[in-house]
């Protein structure tokens, strides 16, 4: 299930929709949470008009701070924080400017009473003129990416606390109720790639046999391979080195004093 | 006259959906269907309506009714209300409200009070009202911004959303250019038609496509919709339909 993928411990997730199915937006996440068993701390912003009054946002944020304490007062053993569902990345800037909204989600990112955000962004309704820049700016503050690419495929881009990054795709059945995914490439397929790839590189190196052309011999063999692998270079030689020592040989004409090495830099 | 189409766009019935969004390629008019509706609208006994004139005054929806067998003149200030900017603009040149701002608000904003103006008025006297708002670009072309344009839908949204028996007609001309809106305007609707081009180009007996979008249920991750494509000409004094394939050149 898709659910199993998104509702994980990555904090902002965006979902960005190129099949035109925002209008679905809420119900959609709202959907994958409850899939989880976590329909219960759903927070959402009014909708429509309601988006241009500013304190429809910080009531938003007062909402969670105060849900919280009262979740730590009454000592529950859930987890903490609420799930709050964005409206739709079009219907938030037809009433604010970019700046608001970034700084807004990154009020969210921060805020401890908070667990997950949620952002719906679809390219076919973005009108601002600056659209592109602002799907790249959610896109470098959500930690999860998911991608509705086609009817039946999907990419998820992953980013974990510790820097990486993964970027995986999917195919997908969707149903009204469900949505099933299986990785694009599942171990059989894979086998068969290999083997495909492997044959193919046997046939480019039949081809380079065959080809007597070339000038150079850049290709190297295996006893070759292992030669350079076994060789030290200078410079991994002296790295290697826990201090730093000078090495001098004397020539055979020098009149080397050891009392005064440096004789000749006259320091 | 005009049945044939309505009930093809299924929109031939007295308690029409909450939002309808019709739009219109470029180089198409698709400014019949809303003469279509309004005639549909002011046959049915006691159901208001209100027609927000932008692209045509209101002149030519009498004259264009007149054709298709109703007087909208009849009509006129009972069942039948008219925000006629185009003619106001005509008549009070700049200090128009229209062109002024006076007390501040945008275009945009006067029209929505204008038209919640209209509705506090007539809406409690009738079992259905409709508002026609023909046409949204035109909006655009009197110094109206993209955010402006489509703040005005979703506050029509939500008058469709706040009254039982309230219908919101839009039409937008899309140009090429104002597709975004377009589909901004469109999904705040469970009904979209849109009004196309012959993709082969221009028949003498077919003037266009009308292909209608409707959705049917939302589900939880998918829409269940329905599309359907019927082909149309607008004569005279009627507008015929064509299923796809129906008519051809016979050689």
């Amino acid at each position: 299930m898709l659910s199993n993928l998104i509702v994980t411990n990555q904090k902002v997730i965006l979902i960005i929709d190129q099949l035109n199915r925002e209008r679905i937006a809420l119900k959609f996440i709202g959907s994958l949470l409850h899939e989880q068993g976590e329909g219960k701390e759903i927070k959402t912003l009014p909708i429509g008009t309601q988006l241009k009054h500013v304190a429809s946002f910080e009531t938003l944020l007062n909402e969670c701070n105060n849900n919280n304490i009262n979740q730590l007062n009454q000592s529950e053993p859930t987890k903490t924080g609420c799930n709050i569902i964005l409206p739709t990345l079009a219907d938030l800037l037809c009433y604010q400017t970019p700046a608001y909204i970034f700084d807004f989600i990154n009020k969210l990112r921060r805020s401890e009473h908070v667990r997950r955000v949620f952002l719906w962004a679809s390219p076919q309704n973005l009108q601002h003129t600056d659209a592109d820049y602002i799907l790249a700016g959610c896109e470098y503050l959500a930690e999860l990416v998911l991608r509705l690419e086609t009817d039946t495929t999907l990419s998820l881009i992953s980013r974990k606390p510790g820097g990486g990054v993964t970027n995986k795709r999917y195919t997908c059945q969707v149903s009204k109720t469900e949505f099933q995914v299986t990785p694009l490439l599942d171990a059989g397929e894979t086998n068969a790639l290999a083997a495909a790839t492997k044959i193919e590189a046997a046939h480019e190196e039949a081809a380079k046999a065959a080809d007597p052309g070339g000038t150079f011999k850049i290709e190297l063999d295996e006893d070759e391979v292992v030669a350079r692998n076994a060789l030290t270079l200078p410079y991994e030689r002296t790295s290697e080195a826990a201090e730093g020592n000078i090495i001098y040989t004397p020539d055979a004409d020098d009149d080397f004093d050891d009392e005064d090495p440096d004789e000749d830099l006259l320091i | 006259m005009a049945a044939s189409v309505l009930l093809a766009c299924g929109l031939n019935e007295q308690k029409l959906p909450g939002f309808v969004h019709i739009s219109e390629e470029s180089n198409v008019d698709g400014s019949f269907l809303i003469s279509c509706i309004l005639g549909q609208r002011l046959r049915i006994s006691n159901a208001g309506t209100l027609l927000v004139c932008l692209q045509h005054h209101y002149q030519h929806y009498f004259n264009a009714g007149m054709r298709l067998g109703y007087n909208t003149n009849i009509f006129l200030d009972k069942t039948l209300n008219v925000i006629d900017v185009l003619s106001d603009m005509a008549r009070h040149g700049l200090s128009s409200k229209w062109l002024r701002s006076p007390d501040g608000l945008t275009l945009t904003e006067q029209l929505v009070k204008d038209i919640r103006n209209q509705l506090a008025n007539n809406f409690p006297n009738r079992s259905s009202y409709t508002i026609l708002i023909d046409n949204l670009s035109i909006l655009f072309n009197l110094g109206a911004s993209k955010q402006q344009v489509q703040q005005f839908c979703l506050d029509l949204a939500d008058l469709a959303k706040e009254h039982d028996n309230l219908t919101v007609i839009t039409k937008l001309s899309n140009s090429d250019i104002h597709q975004l809106t377009d589909n901004n305007v469109a999904k705040l609707g469970h009904v979209r038609i849109q009004v196309l081009r012959l993709k082969s180009g221009v028949f003498r007996e077919v003037d266009g496509r009308l292909l209608i979008e409707r959705v049917l249920d939302e589900g939880s991750y998918a829409c269940e919709q329905s599309r359907k494509e019927v082909l149309y000409k607008v004569n005279d004094r009627n507008v015929k339909i064509f299923n796809p394939g129906e008519i051809g050149v016979k050689v």
